[in-house]
C-alpha cells in the first residue's frame, strides 16, 4: 500500500509542488557514521525451478563502501525438508561466499506446501531458519497496450501480466521481471502483492491482480534529458515470474521498499524515518553472533513473449 | 483530593457568607464595532483587586454596599473609569475607545500592562490580532502560527511539517479549539499556513501549562482561538491580494447593536496563475486552498445571547480531473450565553467537528482506487461560572463528546471487480465533570484549583482483537478477536485530573507562579513519518491502546523592569512525566491496516525544559527575545534496546527572536530570527545487499542516534501604511502593503536526510552505489508583497 501511494505522491504531488510553488532542493551529502562492526549476512531465496541454487554469505559493510560485499567462506550450508530429505549446498570455488546445490537429474527442491529449514554452521555458530512453500498461480498471458502521451508521460506502451489469485485469503507473492533479459531490480520495481492487492485484511482475494501489479512490470527509466522512455517498444521480450513467499517474506520486502525506495522530494514528507528491516533467519543461540539474512522457498510460475507490432 | 474537598467547603462557606453583598456586572466591548473585549480589566480601586472579563466580555464582581472607583482597561485602549453608589446590585456595560494609532503602540504579545506579573495564568501566552498582523510572513500573509512558533517553549520540526509542537509534546497532543470546535488538522498546505482566517480571528490563547480543569483531553497544550462577532455598528470590510492568496471579510450589524454577521473567505490561486505554464493544470490538475469563516450572533435581551459560528477549508491536490488528494476541517458551533443572575453565568455550547481527507487514483471506472478517512464528533458543553465575590469565582460544568472514526473507507476496482477494503467505524464518547475555583487569599497569594473527572467508552458494533505475545519490537500478529454488538461497551477508562496553580506577589513588580496538572488524553494521532502530515490518522483508546497520561509541573518567575515598566521577564521551568505514550515498530504500516494496533508500542515519556522570556513592551522599538532550554524522550520496551531516546521533535536549543521598528509614521519593519537545535534522525551504520537491492543498517539498533543540522532562518518584513489624508480630507478607508523576505539569506535547512542506492539499473553481479541526500523544502530567500485593505 505504501508503496503504490510513495507512487502516487512521487508523481502528483511533488511534480505539482515543485513546479508552481516552492523550491525544495536536494543537496548529496556525505555525513560522518557512526562504526560498526561487520555482521553476517545470508540471502537464502530459493525456487523450485530446474538447475542449480544458490545462497550467498556476505557480511555488512559501511554504508558509504561501494564494493561488492565480502564473500563468507568455510560454512556449511544445507536444507532440510519435512521428510528429512537434505539438500547440501556446496561451496563454489570460483565464486567466495557462493553455496550452490546442483540438481542429479530432475530432481528440484520444493513441493507445494513442504516446509524446509535452513541451516548454516559457519565458525561453530549454527544459524537456522525455516519457510513453507506456498501455492502459485499460472499466468495467463502477457499483453502490450498503447497509451496516449500525457502531460508526465510520453505515448508508450504498458506491459501487463494477467493472473488470478487463487481462492482463499493470505497468499503472498513477489513478481520478478525481466526485460530483454535483465532484471529489473530498482528497489521501485519490488513488486509484491498480498493475495490480488497490497495488504493484510485487504479481503482483494481470488481475484485477478490489482492494476498497479498488473503494471508493475513496466521500467520506468528515463533518457539524458529526465524523459520518460516507454517501458517497452516494438523487438523488445518481456519474462515475468510470480513467486509464492511467505507472510514474512512479504513483510520483510514491504519493509525493505519501505526503506529502499525513496524518490525523495515532497514525497519525503510521507516517509518514515530510517528503520531496520526485520530478517527471519536467527542465532540458534540467543547469545551467540548476529546474523542478517533471510530464508523463503518459493514456487515459481512464469511466462515470456516478445513484443511483436 | 481530601485537600479539595475542603478548600471546596471552605469555598461554599464564602458563598453563603456573601448572601448580603452587592454585584456590578455587564459586559466590555469595543466602542468602534461592538467586539466584546476578552480578558478586559475590571479593577476596583478600594479594594485593590479585580476581575477581568471572560471570554464573551461579561464581568461579575459582588462587593459590600458603598462608594467605589472602577477602572475598565484594556490594552491598547483608553481607560474608562466609573464611580459606583452601591446600594443595589448594577450593570455597568462598558465600551471601551482604542487609543489612536501612536506610534508607542503596545504591539507585543501581552495582554495588558503587567499582565503577566499580576495576573493568576501562568504558561500561557496570548496573542491579539496585531501583533500576528506585524510578524513577519511568509508569502506576505499573516499567519496566527507564525505568531505561535515565535513564543518560548513552541517548536516545529521544520518547513512542510503540519502542527506544531509545545514543550516537547506531540503534534496530536495539542488541543486546538476554533471557537470550542476541536480542529484535527490546524494547517494548510503541509504546515505553511494555519487554518485560521486572521481576518475572522479575534483572540488566540496558547496554554502550554496550568490548564484550568474546565479544558481536558490533550496533554501538551491548548490553543483556544476565538472568532470575531462582527462589527455591531456599521458595515466594515478587510482584504488582502497577495502572491499566493486573496482574503475577504465582510462584516455588518443586523439589527444595531442586537445583531452582527461576519463571513470571511480566502482562496489560494497559484494554480490558476500557473495555468498557462504548466501543463499539468491544464489538464484539470488543481494545487489550491481555500476556507470560509462565518459567524454571526443575535441578543435576545440582557441576559440570553446567541452565537452560531461555522468554518469550512480544504487543500486539493489534483493531478488530473479524477486523480488526487484532498483534505479539510467542518466546523460549527452554536452557544447560547444565558444570565441566570447577577453573579451565575452560563453558556451551553453545542459543537459539530469533522476532519477528513480523500484519496483518489485509476485511469478508469475499471481500474481505480479511491479513500477516505475521516473523525467526525458532537459535542455538548454546558458551562457555568459563579461570580461569588471578589475574592472567589467557580467554573463548573460539564462536556460530552460522541466520535465517530472512519479509519478508512476504500474501494479498489481491478478490472472491473470492485473490491471494498474498508475498516470498521469506531464509535466513542467521552464525557467530563469538572469544577474549579480562582481564589485571592490575600494581597500576596491566589490561587486556582480545580478537578476533572474524565469516562471515555468505546462501543460497538466493531471487533477488538488480540494479539500474539512475542519480543517487544516485532510486529505482533492477530490471534483472535471478539465482537461486540451496537451499542455494547468495549472498554472504558475513567480518570481523575487534579489542576491547581498559585501565584505569590513577592512585589509589586514580581511574581513567583507554580502549578500542576494532570491531564489525559483518549485520541492518539497516529504518524510514524518524518513531521506530521494530512494523511495522519486520529486513533481511539481502545482495550490495547490505553490512554495517555501527563503530569506537567511548572514554576516561573515574572519580573517588570524599568520605571515604565518598559521590559518584562520571566524564567519558567516544566517538566512533564507521560505514560502509555505510544511509538511504533520499526516498519509499522499505519495507513488501512486492521491490525494497527500490533504495530503500536507504549511507553513512558519525560520533557522538562527552562523557558526564559525578555520583551521590550514599549517604544518605538520592541520586540521579545526567547530562549527554551528543553529535552523530551521516550522509553519504550522494544525501540531503541529499552534505553531513554529523543522523540522526533527533540530541540534542546530553541531561540527566537522577535523585533518590531516604527521607522516613520508610514514605514514599519519587522524581523525575527529563529534557531532551534536539529532534529534527531536515524543514520545506519551499515548496508548488506540481499536479492540485489541495498539496504542500509543500524548495526546498533539505535533509534534517533544522529541530528540533522541546526535550523536557523531571519525573516523580514516593511510595511507601508497607506496615505490617511487624500485631497486635504480624512480617508475613511485605510491600506498597507507588506512586503517581506523569508529566509532572507537563503539558508537551505535540511528537512531530512534520507539514505538510498543510486538511482540507476545495476547489473546484478557489479557493486551498487550507496548515497545520502539532505532535503531542504525551502532552499532559497522568498520574497513575496502583499496589498491589505479596510474600509
Amino acid at each position: 500500500m505504501k508503496k503504490q501511494l510513495s507512487t502516487f505522491f512521487r508523481i502528483s504531488v511533488s511534480m505539482l509542488v515543485v513546479s508552481i510553488l516552492l523550491s525544495s532542493c536536494e543537496d548529496e551529502i556525505s555525513p560522518e557514521l557512526e562504526k560498526a562492526d561487520p555482521i553476517l549476512v545470508i540471502d537464502a531465496w530459493l525456487t523450485d525451478q530446474p538447475g542449480n541454487q544458490v545462497i550467498t554469505i556476505t557480511e555488512t559493510q559501511p554504508y558509504f563502501d561501494n564494493t561488492l560485499p565480502p564473500g563468507i567462506s568455510g560454512a556449511t550450508v544445507s536444507v532440510i525438508d519435512d521428510l528429512g530429505n537434505t539438500f547440501l549446498f556446496q561451496e563454489d570455488a570460483a565464486m567466495k561466499g557462493n553455496y550452490v546445490w546442483t540438481p542429479v537429474s530432475n530432481e528440484v527442491i520444493g513441493t507445494i506446501g513442504q516446509t524446509y529449514t535452513l541451516r548454516v554452521v559457519h565458525e561453530n555458530e549454527t544459524f537456522v531458519s525455516s519457510s513453507r512453500m506456498g501455492r502459485v498461480p499460472v499466468i495467463d498471458s502477457l499483453t502490450f497496450t498503447f497509451e496516449e502521451k500525457t502531460s508526465i508521460l510520453p505515448e508508450m506502451y504498458v506491459a501487463e501480466f494477467w493472473a488470478k489469485d487463487f481462492t482463499g485469503p493470505n497468499d503472498t507473492y513477489r513478481i520478478k521481471t525481466w526485460k530483454n533479459g535483465v532484471l529489473l531490480n530498482k528497489p521501485s520495481e519490488l513488486n509484491l502483492a498480498y493475495d490480488a492487492g497490497f495488504s493484510a485484511g485487504g479481503n482483494f482475494d481470488g481475484v485477478i491482480f490489482a492494476t498497479p501489479i498488473r503494471q508493475g512490470v513496466n521500467p520506468f527509466d528515463e533518457d539524458e534529458n529526465d524523459e520518460f522512455l516507454s517501458p517497452y517498444v516494438p523487438g523488445d521480450s518481456i519474462y515475468v515470474e510470480i513467486h509464492s513467499i511467505t507472510l514474512a517474506a512479504f513483510n520483510f520486502l514491504s519493509e525493505v521498499a519501505i526503506q529502499t525506495d525513496r524518490p525523495g522530494g515532497f514525497s519525503e514528507l510521507f516517509a518514515t524515518p530510517l528503520s531496520n528491516v526485520s530478517t527471519n533467519i536467527f542465532n540458534e543461540n540467543p547469545n551467540g553472533k548476529a546474523v542478517l539474512g533471510f530464508f523463503n522457498v518459493a514456487a515459481v510460475s512464469a511466462l515470456g513473449k516478445k513484443f511483436e507490432e | 483530593m481530601k485537600q479539595f474537598i475542603l478548600l471546596f467547603l471552605i469555598s461554599f462557606a464564602n458563598l453563603v457568607h456573601a448572601q448580603n453583598k452587592l454585584t456590578i456586572n455587564g459586559y466590555v466591548k469595543d466602542a468602534s464595532n461592538g467586539e466584546a473585549l476578552i480578558g478586559a480589566t475590571v479593577y476596583v480601586k478600594e479594594i485593590s483587586n479585580g476581575v477581568i472579563t471572560n471570554v464573551y466580555g461579561f464581568y461579575s464582581i459582588t462587593l459590600d454596599p458603598g462608594d467605589y472607583t472602577v477602572n475598565y482597561s484594556y490594552v491598547g485602549y483608553t481607560t474608562n473609569s466609573q464611580t459606583v453608589t452601591l446600594t443595589k446590585n448594577q450593570e455597568i456595560n462598558i465600551d471601551l475607545v482604542a487609543e489612536s494609532e501612536e506610534l508607542d503602540e503596545v504591539v507585543v504579545t501581552a495582554e495588558r500592562e503587567q499582565a503577566n506579573v499580576e495576573n493568576m495564568e501562568m504558561s500561557t501566552n496570548k496573542l491579539d490580532i496585531r501583533t500576528i498582523l506585524k510578524v513577519p510572513s511568509f508569502m506576505g500573509e499573516a499567519d496566527v502560527f507564525r505568531s505561535i512558533m515565535l513564543l518560548p517553549g513552541v517548536s516545529t520540526v521544520g518547513e512542510g511539517a503540519s502542527g506544531f509542537n509545545v514543550r516537547g509534546g506531540s503534534v496530536g497532543q495539542n488541543l486546538v479549539l476554533l471557537d470550542e470546535a476541536p480542529v484535527y488538522n490546524s494547517s494548510h498546505l503541509f504546515g505553511f499556513f494555519s487554518v485560521f482566517n486572521p481576518d475572522a480571528v479575534k483572540d488566540t490563547k496558547l496554554y502550554k501549562g496550568a490548564i484550568p480543569s474546565r479544558y481536558g483531553g490533550r496533554l501538551a497544550s491548548l490553543l483556544d482561538v476565538r472568532m470575531k462577532e462582527g462589527n455591531s455598528k456599521e458595515f466594515e470590510a478587510n482584504g488582502g491580494i497577495g502572491s499566493l492568496f486573496s482574503r475577504l471579510a465582510i462584516e455588518a450589524p443586523i439589527v444595531k447593536d442586537k445583531s452582527s454577521f461576519i463571513i470571511a473567505a480566502r482562496r489560494s490561486y497559484i494554480d490558476v496563475l500557473a495555468r498557462p505554464f504548466v501543463p499539468l493544470l491544464k489538464e484539470g490538475g488543481a494545487l489550491n486552498f481555500y476556507d470560509l469563516t462565518l459567524k454571526t450572533n443575535y441578543t435576545f435581551n440582557r441576559k440570553n445571547k446567541l452565537y452560531a459560528s461555522g468554518y469550512f477549508g480544504r487543500d486539493v491536490f489534483l493531478f488530473d480531473a479524477n486523480q488526487g488528494f484532498s483534505w479539510g476541517n467542518t466546523t460549527g458551533t452554536l452557544r447560547w450565553n444565558h444570565l441566570f443572575n447577577e453573579r451565575l453565568f452560563s453558556n451551553m455550547t453545542f459543537v459539530y467537528s469533522n476532519y477528513d481527507y480523500k484519496l483518489q487514483f485509476g485511469e478508469d471506472d475499471r481500474d481505480s482506487f479511491k479513500w477516505n478517512s475521516s473523525i467526525s464528533n458532537f459535542i455538548l458543553k454546558p458551562q457555568f461560572t459563579y461570580f461569588i465575590n471578589s475574592n472567589n469565582e467557580i467554573d463548573f460544568g460539564g462536556e460530552a463528546i460522541y466520535y465517530s472514526f472512519e479509519p478508512a473507507n476504500a474501494v479498489g476496482v481491478s478490472n472491473g471487480d470492485a473490491i471494498d477494503i474498508s475498516l470498521d467505524r469506531k464509535y466513542n464518547l467521552e464525557t467530563a465533570l469538572y469544577v474549579g475555583n480562582r481564589q485571592t487569599i490575600n494581597d500576596v497569594l491566589s490561587v486556582e484549583y480545580g478537578l476533572r473527572f474524565s469516562h471515555f467508552q468505546s462501543y460497538g458494533p466493531g471487533k477488538s482483537f488480540q494479539f500474539n505475545d512475542t519480543i517487544p519490537g516485532l510486529r505482533r500478529t492477530p490471534v483472535g478477536f471478539e465482537e461486540f454488538k451496537k451499542g455494547e461497551s468495549i472498554v472504558d477508562y475513567n480518570n481523575w485530573e487534579p489542576r491547581a496553580s498559585f501565584r505569590i506577589q513577592s512585589s509589586p513588580t514580581s511574581s513567583v507562579k507554580g502549578s500542576y496538572n494532570r491531564m489525559v488524553q483518549y485520541l492518539h494521532l497516529i504518524s510514524n513519518t518524518t513531521a506530521s502530515n494530512p494523511l495522519d490518522v486520529w486513533a481511539p483508546s481502545s482495550k490495547m491502546i490505553k490512554p495517555e497520561v501527563g503530569q506537567q509541573f511548572t514554576l516561573g518567575y515574572f519580573k517588570d523592569l524599568g520605571a515604565e515598566r518598559t521590559y518584562e521577564i520571566s524564567v519558567e521551568g516544566y517538566y512533564r512525566a507521560t505514560e502509555n505514550q505510544i511509538d511504533y515498530i520499526d516498519g509499522a504500516e499505519l495507513l488501512i491496516n486492521e491490525f494497527l494496533e500490533g504495530e503500536l508500542l507504549n511507553g513512558k515519556g519525560r520533557a522538562y525544559g527552562v523557558e526564559t522570556y525578555l520583551q521590550k513592551k514599549k517604544g518605538r522599538f520592541t520586540g521579545w527575545i526567547s530562549y527554551t532550554l528543553g529535552r523530551t524522550e521516550l522509553k519504550v520496551n522494544g525501540i531503541n534496546r529499552g534505553e531513554w531516546y529523543p522523540t522526533r521533535y527533540d530541540q534542546l536549543h530553541n531561540l527566537k527572536i522577535a523585533a518590531f521598528y516604527d521607522i516613520n509614521e508610514r514605514w514599519s519593519v519587522s524581523s525575527d530570527f529563529v534557531y532551534v537545535t536539529g532534529t534527531p534522525t536515524t543514520f545506519p551504520t551499515s548496508r548488506f545487499v540481499m536479492q540485489d537491492i541495498l539496504i542500509p543498517y543500524n548495526s546498533n539498533g539505535s533509534r534517533s542516534n544522529v541530528r540533522l543540522p541546526g535550523y536557523n532562518r531571519l525573516d523580514v518584513s516593511f510595511r507601508l501604511e497607506g496615505k490617511t489624508m487624500r485631497r486635504g480630507k480624512e480617508r475613511k478607508n485605510t491600506d498597507y502593503w507588506v512586503f517581506s523576505l523569508y529566509n532572507v539569506y537563503g539558508r537551505k535547512n535540511p528537512f531530512s536526510i534520507y539514505f538510498s542506492q543510486r538511482d540507476e539499473r545495476t547489473p546484478q553481479g557489479t557493486p551498487i552505489n550507496s548515497q545520502a541526500t539532505q532535503l531542504s523544502i525551502i532552499g532559497t530567500v522568498v520574497p513575496s508583497i502583499s496589498y491589505n485593505f479596510r474600509f
